[in-house]
């Protein structure tokens, strides 16, 4: 059983840089989880403290229930995937997988069985005799995860696999990690910056900024109900609108600048009654913006158009507000619209989000 | 196009000749012409009391040399000393340069003590050695009877001398080696150390199993340097013990120097010059293709 319960887990350098500042954190025995950030974070550093790599200033690592703090790294039964795979350049890739196995002194023909049943599910068989300089920067990435599983550790610990991959081998590497997380049922830790990696493979997702956790939970929960503008901003790709606002006297409006004023639906009033009168910022998807009015609290909003962003599946709409703020809309593939003409958009209210505009904290609404 | 194109690399040509030419003249004089020299000579009777060309001997110097009796004996004194210097060097060197690659602080200071020996001509160095290791006036012997222990005779005792001369060269030259390694070891990439502790490897087994083999193109070419130079080694032996006592201490290339300014045996001396620097190309060839042949 491996589950990992970080303490008040802290990292300090040199006396007075604090990397991650009294974290707590728990991942449960099988679970994979992303730890999300952007660079700086201490996402990687709290990965690194997990393996050993890098020692604890503060707090407690617990794996299993036991004590890991000065355990030696070797003795904490993890697997690391390395950013840039830290492969043995000077020796092939068989010998790479049996390297930790032959020092843990696990019998021949043991090793042998590991390294063909490892070499099958990820398809290296091929490459068992090559040298790493011989191997395309995907082959290398199976061999260095191929090197994690082969040593069948509590838990794999991924330090942006990824992210040296073209986009196209990155899409079907995370299919595969998440299909070998389904089949091999171990804990995985997951580092990464992409949002789009910790959407798709996290069971749980851990958004870290300065040191500190943000938000953790569910990826949808995390996309639903997101606890700051950091998180807002940082999730979804375009991330959601984010727009300086105040609350009507009333409460029954928001306003955005002088000219726009959208209309609150009855279910969210209740939760911005403190804010009557006051300034918010106010947040919307851009998933939740339409060129046709739909069913529900849907409010106008007079735009000019700025950009299109064609991608194919979908183009994203870049408008000008009244007030002079950008914001972005996802539209239908046949969206067309000239740049500089004007545009009314239809905004769902009833998925509006609201935020104090001091620290950022969300006002928390009920949601359907 | 194309033709433009080899117009403008026959400029960039001449004009690369244009701006080597100078230092290509002066290696000319200094390099190519003594060679082409020496080897011309070691076909002729050319003694420094007949200093002519005007006598064709053709291979009779080479054959001289290689019955000379002695001759033997300064191969065998000559690959002894180049074996134990270049070993001990090494050995010392990789230690040196393990321990400050592993420190932060200070690094500049080491390296100003390390790099320091080398920055002292040779012949400095003989001197200074020769009178530290004085019998009767040199601190080393002081040092040795202050603590009760008894004299040394360094230089003058045929076995001492050897390991003494073998010590002097150790101290001039094991910077050169700790430097290269050094230098070896900063470059290495950190991810395979960590990927091996996590794979459980202890500091011995990261060390032969990780930083000898990626050590070794920097290992080869700071052994093969210092396996050049010491064969050559001259200027120490000139200086501390002239060959001696007896033997003791003679190398090739003083064997050389002997005779041609002893013995006056021009002609001799530059065939066996030839015949070193032949059998130095030779075996540094050879080790180079079998180091490199080791992966």
């Amino acid at each position: 059983m491996a589950d990992i319960q970080l303490t008040g887990v802290s990292k300090i350098y040199g006396g007075n840089v604090t990397a991650v500042d009294s974290i707590d954190l728990e991942i449960r025995d099988g679970e994979f989880m992303v730890l999300l950030g952007p660079s700086g974070c201490g996402k990687s550093t709290t990965l690194r403290m997990i393996s050993g790599l890098e020692e604890i200033s503060g707090g407690e690592l617990r794996i299993g229930g036991r004590l890991m703090n000065d355990v030696d790294p070797a003795d904490r039964d993890l697997a690391i995937v390395f950013q840039n795979y830290a492969l043995y350049p000077h020796m092939t890739v068989g010998s790479n997988l049996a390297f930790g196995l032959k020092l843990r002194k696990v019998p021949k023909p043991e090793i042998e069985a590991r390294i063909r049943r490892t070499a099958d599910m990820l398809g290296i068989g091929e490459l068992l005799h090559r040298k790493p300089r011989e191997l395309s920067g995907g082959q290398q990435q199976r061999v260095a995860v191929g090197r994690a599983l082969v040593r069948e550790p509590v838990a794999f610990l991924l330090d942006e696999p990824l992210s040296n991959l073209d986009a196209k081998l990155r899409a079907a590497m995370r299919t595969e990690l998440i299909k070998l997380h389904h089949e091999l049922g171990t804990t995985i830790v997951h580092v990464t910056h992409d949002q789009v990696e910790a959407m798709t493979m996290g069971e749980r997702i851990c958004i870290m900024r300065n040191g500190k956790i943000v938000q953790l939970g569910a990826p949808l929960e995390v996309y639903r109900n997101p606890v700051d503008t950091f998180v807002a901003g940082f999730l979804a790709s375009p991330p959601m609108n984010l727009i300086d606002a105040r609350l009507s006297e009333a409460g029954a409006t928001v306003e955005l600048g002088a000219e726009v004023s959208l209309a609150i639906p009855e279910g969210h009033r209740a939760a911005l009654a403190s804010h009557h009168n006051k300034a918010v910022v106010f947040g919307i998807r851009p998933e939740d913006i339409y060129a046709e009015p739909m069913d529900g609290a849907m409010a106008e909003l007079d735009v000019t158009v700025v950009a299109l962003e064609a991608l194919g599946p979908e183009t994203v709409l870049i408008s000008r507000l009244p007030g002079g703020k950008e914001i972005a809309t996802r539209m239908g593939r046949n969206f067309h619209a000239r740049v500089g003409s004007a545009q009314r958009l239809y905004v769902d209210m009833n998925a509006m989000h609201a935020f104090n505009p001091d620290g950022g904290r969300a006002i928390a609404m009920l949601r359907a | 196009m194309a033709h433009a194109a080899t117009a403008l690399a026959r400029r960039d040509r001449r004009f690369g000749l244009m701006l080597s030419a100078p230092g290509l003249a002066v290696l000319l004089a200094v390099v190519a012409f003594p060679l082409v020299f020496i080897i011309f000579t070691s076909f002729y009777d050319y003694t420094l009391l007949n200093p002519t060309h005007d006598t064709f001997n053709g291979i009779d110097n080479y054959r001289e040399a290689l019955d000379d009796a002695y001759l033997p004996a300064a191969i065998w004194t000559t690959l002894k000393f180049v074996a134990a210097s270049v070993i001990i060097e090494f050995i010392i060197g990789m230690t040196v340069a393990l321990a400050l690659n592993s420190i932060t602080r200070f690094k500049d200071f080491y390296y100003l003590i390390l790099l320091a020996p080398l920055l002292v001509n040779p012949v400095v160095v003989g001197l200074l050695w020769r009178m530290l290791l004085h019998t009767e006036l040199g601190i080393v012997n002081y040092l040795l009877n202050s603590f009760g222990l008894p004299s040394v005779n360094w230089l003058g005792d045929a076995d001492t001398a050897f390991w003494t001369v073998v010590m002097v060269d150790i101290w001039h030259q094991v910077s050169f080696m700790a430097i290269l390694l050094l230098a070896g070891l900063a470059s290495l990439p950190r991810e395979p150390y960590e990927a091996a502790r996590m794979d459980g490897a202890s500091a011995l087994s990261c060390f032969i199993h990780i930083t000898l083999p990626l050590m070794r193109p920097v290992i080869i070419v700071a052994v093969l340097l210092r396996l050049i130079f010491a064969l050559k080694t001259f200027d120490i032996i000139f200086i501390m013990t002239k060959g001696g006592p007896g033997t003791a201490t003679d190398l090739v290339s003083y064997f050389i120097y002997r005779a041609a300014f002893f013995g006056l045996d021009i002609g001799r001396a530059a065939a066996m010059s030839v015949a070193l620097l032949v059998f130095v190309i030779a075996l540094t060839t050879y080790l180079y293709r079998y180091m490199r042949s080791l992966r």
